[in-house]
């Protein structure tokens, strides 16, 4: 498979999110044109390219596809380069799905290598199964076994990506052991040269596991060592996180069939309020109870989409702060009735202290909420 | 060109080895260095022979401001290197920077931090550019790194850039233009020989343009060295520095981060200093029991050269190798960023390895001042203050703090305490806010002169010249220790009012609001809340009386109170006494001192509302929060509100709370009072029929298990009554009841009230057996 997955242009347009190495070909192809510096055997980009197509480079007119520390990635892709694999950790919503996919249509050119793990995910979907029709026809072969991502990543040298490691049952995970440590996994229904597989260069795995979901299943210490965890934490940067809110909302605006962008005050109130629940700290020091729900970017710019509906469709305007109350309900406190009352106890005794014209507005909008 | 103009950054130990060259090479007839002019005369004070790291210690005091700052020097300042290698090649070595106590400087505790914070946006850009986290790293990756050849170059075009078009400041053309003439006079002193200017780079290129423009107008003389205005002091002395102090400046008055680091960096180099470095932090990590094997510091090793590589780095850098012990250490996830992502100390919570990494390359390093340094000004001030008021004999002194004297005496005492100035201990006198205690008895022992009082007052010197200065300084760093400690809040905030500098500094003021907006426990914010106020509005004595810093106390605790009392939940319990004193305490602040601190009574009496109708908030606490409306004088309607809180198992401690919060409103509302003593006011209640009348009903209606269930809280809540008041109730039951009789006889029974209920009990018990057993008819209530 090469970088340039060649999807027909209309079917691409069908497709509601064609994978990172389509949706950036054209990046990808630039920085493999000018790339000189030496790539780890069975990259497809060099280190420095790689770090380039992620933090992005002005000069080369590579967009900057991840608001983070650029030394978070530098971590993760000489971990890859290494021995270990990759395990990004975070809260919900920081992102980190992106990151995985993006180091791994990077490294490899492709992330479609993809193991979705869940507590119904069984070795069958990591490693390989059967055509139990071939298999019963003419036994085992290579013509009748079903490779799943890892046994195509070993044998085709790529990234495999491992999504939510942490809610797959323990022995599945352990599952992991020996491809990551001995780089090899064993076929015992085959025989012959075909009953071991072993990982062609450029293999890794990326994993990826929720804060939330931890203890749900706890990462054996022998698995742990065998991964480099990095932690993705929420923007620091308020204008950061204010800017990336309004473009991301505005594109989803647009998608959704509103003519006007989101207000910028509006926005502004709706970040500082999710900045606020989430760290537990408010604006003047004084320290807060955190949401039990995740108010991560993302549910910030799924409210700010919902707010520009609300006021496009209902009113045929931006949408206001009074919005934002109606939509928090839903997001923020979803069923959480211990949620519901941290919120209402911000909108009435922090909101009113904050002098605005949509501050004031959300204050006045306390009672929407429901309950 | 006869003057050299070298442009550093603070504590770089890559510009200082520029500096050392440079001057090696040219050996100059002037060193100009960035630094206090008026401390240029006290050179060879500086150049004693001191233990680095040690800093130049500034104050000023005037009546608007107090300001201190520090200027330290390590082995590897630019600033300290030029010093030693122009001694040492025979120049003439100056500071030629404004002193430290001009308003300049009024915003800077650091003279050598980075003056960047102007330049984030192009500092933002550049690091986006480079993919480097922030400046710190940035500038690792341009200078510290590979120090060759073309460094001056380099430096010269970065801080072009940064700097770029952007005019300075005021404070700064102010500066640049005092130092331009000091460039001036020495290069027509000089002749034709050389002359080396050390400064921060930021500084360079309009110095170059001012020192060769303004020439012009021939005013070649050397410049005065400014003095403090009249009525003000200000002036310098040496204090040992640290490593930890060096590098806990924050935001933007810090300068280079890790200075153990770089002093290895300074002395052996790059890969030297990475190595030396990640043994001391296995070791460290290894002593307090944290698993580090040999696969895991192959791989921090692999990562390290990795990182250096992938960034382009010939030897690792400092975070290359914080980067790749922390990815192969770390096999959990953080709870926060790691600290160098981002500029800043580190933060409570850090994970410990973390924690441990960053305190190996800080470094433990103690400056000492050689014995022959001249002493700070506190040292002499102290002598003399207590030479004043006899305070310097060893002995037992007695202190009226009603007499002026005796206060000052006190003050001084109290000061020296906070200072913690040995041979001075106080043995008895007030122990609180509240306490009535008008006395104090001290113990004095000066000691041996040059014993250990005088290492501490030397060492308490950084704090500030005067002791007032000084314990004010002093007294403001234990606060921000405290956190959001109440208690110890509240202990620090004593001790400033004691030593009568509680006013001495805004600082102190903001800190103790930065903690109380931090506080959680309810009952202690009450506690302090009460003392406090009690202070501001009353204490002559030690002169808090409306006292701003109080004022700002009080405040803080009232928002903070009513915040957390809005997020208590939970089911019927037993009344925290505590909390309702802390919101009797909030109602007191928001009676008295709502109009000269403008606290904000509608949002308390909305709060109040609404937990008072909340079902889920405990008894007390909505009882407290009806009592706390009904006392700031809202409409209410008691009766049914008490109607409302019935139920035998949390009637006592609804009630608890609105005693505690209304009691003078349930006497004077209803008929209880109608026979009372004239102090007890008698009047229209707001809710006809009294409290009291409809809780006698109440309770009258009870059945017999459930009033023994009510009873323990309900005397709970009787006891927010004082004697007489109680006397009062129990007359009104005797008349509303037509009995005559003595309320007094009542309250006074000659049994304990718990033996009767005991008995009670007992006496209930025994019915239901006989009742089931046949042998009585009445079945038991």
């Amino acid at each position: 498979m090469t970088v340039e997955k060649t999807v027909d242009k209309t079917e691409q347009e069908q497709v509601q999110r064609p994978p990172a190495e389509v949706r950036y070909a054209d990046e990808l192809r630039r920085l493999r044109e000018t790339d000189t510096a030496p790539r780890p055997p069975g990259w497809a980009l060099s280190l420095e390219a790689a770090r380039r197509f992620i933090v992005g480079d002005d000069a080369r007119g590579i967009r900057r596809k991840f608001v983070g520390d650029p030394s978070l990635i530098d971590r993760a892709l000489v971990t890859l380069a290494t021995s270990r694999g990759l395990m990004l950790v975070g809260e919900p919503g920081t992102a980190k799905s992106l990151l995985s996919e993006l180091i791994a249509a990077a490294v490899s050119g492709d992330s479609t290598l993809t193991i979705q793990g869940g507590a119904a995910t069984t070795e069958d979907q990591i490693k390989y199964s059967w055509n139990y029709a071939l298999l019963v026809s003419e036994g085992p072969s290579t013509r009748s076994l079903v490779p799943a991502p890892l046994l195509d990543g070993m044998a085709g040298g790529k990234a495999v990506r491992f999504e939510e490691i942490t809610r797959c049952p323990l022995e599945v995970q352990d599952s992991l052991l020996s491809p990551l440590s001995d780089r090899v996994l064993a076929i015992p229904e085959l025989t012959g040269p075909d009953a071991m597989v072993f990982a062609r260069e450029g293999f890794n795995i990326i994993a990826t596991a929720n804060t939330r979901d931890r203890g749900v299943n706890e990462m054996s210490a022998a698995l742990k060592r065998r991964f480099n965890f990095e932690t993705v934490f929420p923007i620091a940067d308020f204008a950061t996180e204010l800017d990336l809110v309004e473009t991301e909302a505005a594109a989803l605006l647009e998608q959704s069939g509103v003519g006007v962008p989101p207000r910028r005050d509006v926005l502004e109130v709706l970040v500082t309020a999710f900045r606020e629940l989430r760290t537990g700290t408010a604006a003047n020091g004084q320290s807060m109870d955190r949401l039990t729900t995740v108010m991560s970017t993302a549910e910030a710019v799924s409210v700010a989409h919902a707010v520009g509906i609300r006021g496009w469709f209902l009113r045929g305007e931006q949408g206001r702060a009074a919005d934002i109350v109606e939509c928090l309900a839903g997001t923020a406190a979803k069923d959480s009735a211990d949620d519901l009352v941290r919120l209402r106890r911000y909108l009435e005794q922090q909101a009113s202290r904050r002098s605005g014209e949509q501050w004031k507005a959300l204050h006045a909008a306390r009672n929407l909420l429901p309950g | 060109m006869a003057v050299t103009f070298i442009g550093v950054r603070h504590h770089s130990p890559a510009c200082a080895g520029l500096v050392a060259r440079t001057i090696e090479r040219l050996r100059p007839a002037h060193v100009l260095v960035e630094g206090p002019a008026d401390f240029s005369g006290r050179l060879d004070e500086l150049l004693l022979g001191h233990d680095l790291p040690v800093a130049i210690f500034s104050y000023y005091r005037d009546a608007e401001r107090v300001h201190a700052s520090w200027s330290p020097f390590c082995a590897y300042s630019p600033e300290w290197v030029a010093l030693t290698a122009g001694r040492a090649c025979g120049a003439e070595v100056r500071f030629i920077d404004l002193p430290a106590w001009h308003p300049a400087f009024s915003e800077r505790r650091n003279r050598y931090a980075d003056a960047d914070e102007r330049y984030a946006e192009v500092s933002a850009r550049l690091c986006r550019s480079f993919a480097v986290d922030n400046t710190d790293t940035l500038w690792d990756h341009l200078f510290e790194v590979e120090q060759d050849g073309d460094l001056e170059e380099r430096l010269a075009s970065y801080f072009d850039l940064v700097r770029g078009e952007s005019p300075a400041g005021p404070d700064d053309t102010a500066r640049e233009a005092y130092m331009a003439r000091w460039i001036r006079a020495a290069e027509a002193d000089a002749g034709d020989r050389p002359v080396v200017v050390v400064t921060g780079g930021f500084h360079k290129p309009a110095l170059q343009t001012l020192a060769a423009t303004a020439g012009d107008t021939g005013d070649t003389a050397w410049p005065e060295v400014p003095s403090p205005p009249d009525g003000a002091a200000g002036g310098g002395f040496l204090v040992p520095y640290s490593f930890r102090r060096l590098d806990s400046f924050t935001g933007y008055q810090s300068g280079m981060p890790s200075p153990e680091y770089y002093q290895r960096l300074w002395e052996d180099g790059p890969k030297a200093a990475a190595n030396g470095l990640t043994e001391i932090v296995v070791a460290r990590l290894r002593e307090r029991r944290q698993v580090v094997s040999t696969a895991d510091l192959i791989a921090a090793r692999t990562l390290t050269e990795g990182l250096a590589r992938l960034r382009g780095h010939g030897s690792p850098a400092r975070t290359d190798l914080l980067d790749g012990l922390v990815a192969a250490l770390i096999t959990d996830d953080l709870e926060q960023p790691l600290p160098w992502t981002d500029r800043g100390p580190l933060t409570p919570g850090a994970h410990p390895v973390v924690a441990e990494m960053v305190g190996v390359l800080s470094g433990d390093r103690v400056g000492r001042l050689h014995p022959r340094t001249p002493a700070p000004p506190l040292v002499h001030d102290a002598a003399a203050e207590l030479e004043r008021l006899g305070l310097d004999r060893a002995g037992t002194v007695a202190l009226k703090l009603t007499d002026e004297r005796g206060l000052r005496r006190s003050r001084v005492l109290h000061r020296l305490r906070v200072l913690r100035i040995p041979g001075v201990v106080r043995q008895s006198g007030p122990s609180t806010g509240a306490d009535p205690v008008l006395e104090e008895c001290w113990r004095l022992d000066p000691g041996d002169a040059a014993g250990p009082r005088l290492s501490a007052l030397i060492e308490a010197g950084a704090y500030g010249a005067t002791l007032a200065d000084a314990s004010a300084a002093a007294l403001e760093e234990r606060m921000a220790g405290a956190g959001t400690d109440m208690e110890r809040l509240a202990a620090v905030l004593f001790d400033a009012a004691l030593s009568g500098c509680g006013d001495q500094s805004d600082r102190i003021a903001e800190t103790i609001a930065a903690g109380i907006a931090g506080a959680s426990d309810v009952g202690a914010l009450g506690h302090v809340l009460g003392t406090v106020l009690g202070l501001w509005r009353h204490d002559r004595l030690l002169g808090t009386a409306r006292s701003p810093l109080f004022g700002t106390v009080v405040e803080g605790c009232v928002t903070r109170v009513l915040w957390l009392i809005e997020g208590v939940r939970g089911g019927p319990a037993p009344a925290d006494l505590d909390r309702l004193r802390a919101v009797a305490a909030t109602r007191d602040a928001l009676l008295h001192a709502a109009g000269p601190l403008g606290l904000d009574r509608d949002a308390a009496l909305g709060v109040a509302a609404r937990i008072s109708v909340n079902a889920d908030v405990p008894p007390d606490l909505r009882g407290a929060a009806f009592g706390l409306g009904w006392a700031l004088g809202v409409a209410a309607d008691p009766v049914r509100a008490v109607r409302g809180a019935s139920g035998p198992r949390t009637l006592g401690d609804w009630l608890a709370g609105l005693f505690a919060l209304a009691r003078d409103e349930v006497l004077s509302a209803g008929d209880a009072g109608a026979g009372a003593d004239g102090d007890v006011k008698a009047g229209a209640g707001a809710g006809g029929a009294g409290v009291l009348t409809v809780l006698d009903e109440m309770i009258t209606g009870l059945a017999a298990t459930d009033f023994l269930v009510a009873l323990p809280a309900l005397r709970q809540a009787f006891e927010f009554f004082p004697p007489r008041e109680r006397e009062a109730i129990a007359r009104g039951l005797l008349e509303r009841r037509g009995v005559r009789g003595s309320p007094r006889a009542l309250l006074r029974t000659p049994v304990d009230p718990l033996v009767i209920a005991e008995a009670s009990v007992l006496e209930d018990r025994t019915d239901r057996c006989l009742h089931e057993e046949g042998l009585i008819r009445k079945e038991p209530a």
